[in-house]
């Protein structure tokens, strides 16, 4: 079994804070499934997916993505950042540009410099972002405002973005967070199956184990910046994700605290 | 609490005394306005009816004023686009953007009109020193905003371009430029608006335009022709601002 990612014993502190937001977590992402991160929230999923993606520094461990090491003080060499695409939590869409333009922006790391500066995609950069649209299901809003748009749109939007850099790897933050348990599903489903399709290793993040279930060969449950559990989906019981889930003890002289 | 409270006495007693200061020591002669009342109406009578033989100046003076409004607000822009970069926390460090926000600040702080005497002072009579003290006075204004709206612009699409692979200028254009460019267009306009209102009284300290008339006529007497440039001033202003309704709503 190849790997898409491997996590050996990394540790990490947001500076200022004195918990640690993930400690000692060492994880390999199979490549080509669909694998889903579980927890609560402050459990360290979205660090671990904004590393994976190389928008972190600071770190401690040993860390690679799809066979190349990542640096824990510098960013990843341009030509291989569009390898990994990243779905933000908040869409991350530029508002008043044409969502034809936002999935073109997920072509920018895929195109010369200059070609990027000059904003002339080619007519496979065309033909690339309008099958990313098409596979979102959006190809009739091309030409509209990103800010017209409602969250489920947008969310595809984002979605079809993230395809247009032709990722190998798909990391997710959240990606239904903000939308009705029937939107849901179908996003995770069209992203699943987008990666799926293209041969491409998805990683997402959620707090709902019914969705983690329904979409994700393997779960990997996260708690306080740890990792608590990593099976294959018909493996995970009840017990343990509830226990992922349990309120926190209170522990002496330390307040209630959000990690993000 | 206590501390609040001889706080709050000492401001009121601070505003007291400034006011009683400047009455006690300004030569207010209450007795000159009871005496105003005809010389007032005499003043008022001599600029009716307005002389409409002066549309020719008022053509001139006015054209003069928009041009350098028109090249003062140009060269504004020119100045507060680096500037504003440079005043911005987003894409500076600290140790330059304190030193050019002060700069900046220390520019908003100097009138335009004495600016404008001190450029008369440097390059002569004309539209040029007018031209130039516009340029500067409203870049200590300009490059504050644009500076801000950097700093207003949403991280997150930024981040989502760098994660795509997406270069420093790529990003500039296609994440930053974007959320700004309203903002921009806005206050630039605003600039402009405001640009026009101040250099109307330019040409009073011979920084050119419509100003010189207005003065002329009065220091001569002649009422009745600065009355019709007062009125054309005032047709000015509310046409520009009417123009300048309509450009922001084309922003929006």
């Amino acid at each position: 079994m190849s790997a898409a990612a491997q996590i050996d014993d990394l540790s990490f502190s947001h500076s200022g804070a004195d918990l640690p937001a993930l400690e000692r977590v060492s994880l390999l992402v199979p490549a080509g499934e669909s694998i889903a991160l579980l927890g609560p929230s402050g459990a360290g999923k979205t660090t671990l997916l904004t590393l994976l993606d190389g928008r972190l520094r600071g770190w401690r461990g040993r860390v690679s993505v799809l066979g190349a090491s990542l640096d824990p003080d510098q960013p990843p060499p341009r030509v291989r950042r569009p390898d990994t695409g990243f779905v933000f939590q908040e869409f991350a869409l530029v508002e008043r540009s044409s969502v034809l333009r936002n999935v073109l922006n997920g072509r920018l790391g895929r195109m010369s410099p200059l070609r990027a500066l000059l904003g002339s995609p080619t007519s496979h950069d065309l033909e690339i972002a309008r099958r990313a649209l098409s596979d979102c299901d959006i190809s009739d809003l091309a030409e509209r405002r990103a800010d017209s748009l409602s969250g489920g749109q947008r969310q595809r939007v984002a979605i079809a973005r993230c395809l247009a850099q032709e990722p190998r790897l798909i990391l997710a933050d959240e990606p239904v967070s903000n939308l009705d348990p029937a939107r849901a599903g179908e996003i995770l489903s069209l992203l699943t199956g987008a990666a799926r399709v293209r041969g491409a290793t998805a990683l997402f993040s959620s707090h709902q184990p019914d969705l983690a279930r329904r979409f994700a060969q393997r779960i990997v449950g996260m708690r306080g910046g740890r990792i608590v559990f990593d099976v294959p989906t018909s493996e995970l019981n009840e017990d343990a994700t509830a226990e992922l889930y349990r309120e926190a003890e209170p522990m002496p002289g330390s307040g209630l605290r959000v990690v993000s | 609490m206590r501390f609040r409270r001889f706080g709050s006495f000492a401001t009121s007693a601070l505003i007291a005394g400034a006011i009683l200061w400047s009455f006690a020591t300004t030569d207010v002669e209450l007795s000159r306005l009871m005496s105003a009342g005809p010389r007032i109406a005499d003043f008022l009578g001599r600029m009716f009816p307005p002389d409409p033989t002066v549309v020719a100046e008022i053509k001139k003076g006015s054209a003069e004023t928009l041009r350098i409004a028109i090249l003062g607000s140009l060269g504004a822009v020119i100045l507060s686009v680096p500037l504003g970069i440079l005043a911005s926390e987003t894409m500076v460090s600290p140790a330059l953007y304190r030193p050019v926000r002060m700069l900046l600040a220390f520019i908003r702080a100097i009138p335009l009109i004495l600016v404008a005497m001190l450029m008369v002072g440097a390059v002569g009579l004309g539209p040029l020193p007018g031209i130039i003290a516009v340029a500067f006075h409203a870049t200590g204004m300009l490059a504050k905003f644009y500076a801000e709206a950097i700093d207003g612009v949403s991280r997150a699409p930024i981040a989502a371009l760098e994660s795509a692979g997406a270069g420093p200028l790529a990003r500039l254009r296609y994440a930053i430029w974007p959320q700004m460019a309203p903002v921009v267009a806005r206050d630039t306009i605003f600039r402009f608006e405001l640009n026009l209102r101040e250099s109307l009284i330019l040409g009073i300290v011979g920084a050119g335009g419509i100003g010189f008339y207005i003065q002329t006529y009065v220091r001569s007497f002649q009422y009745d022709k600065a009355a019709s440039v007062t009125i054309a001033v005032v047709v000015m202003v509310i046409a520009i601002e009417a123009i300048n309704v309509a450009l922001r709503r084309r922003f929006a």
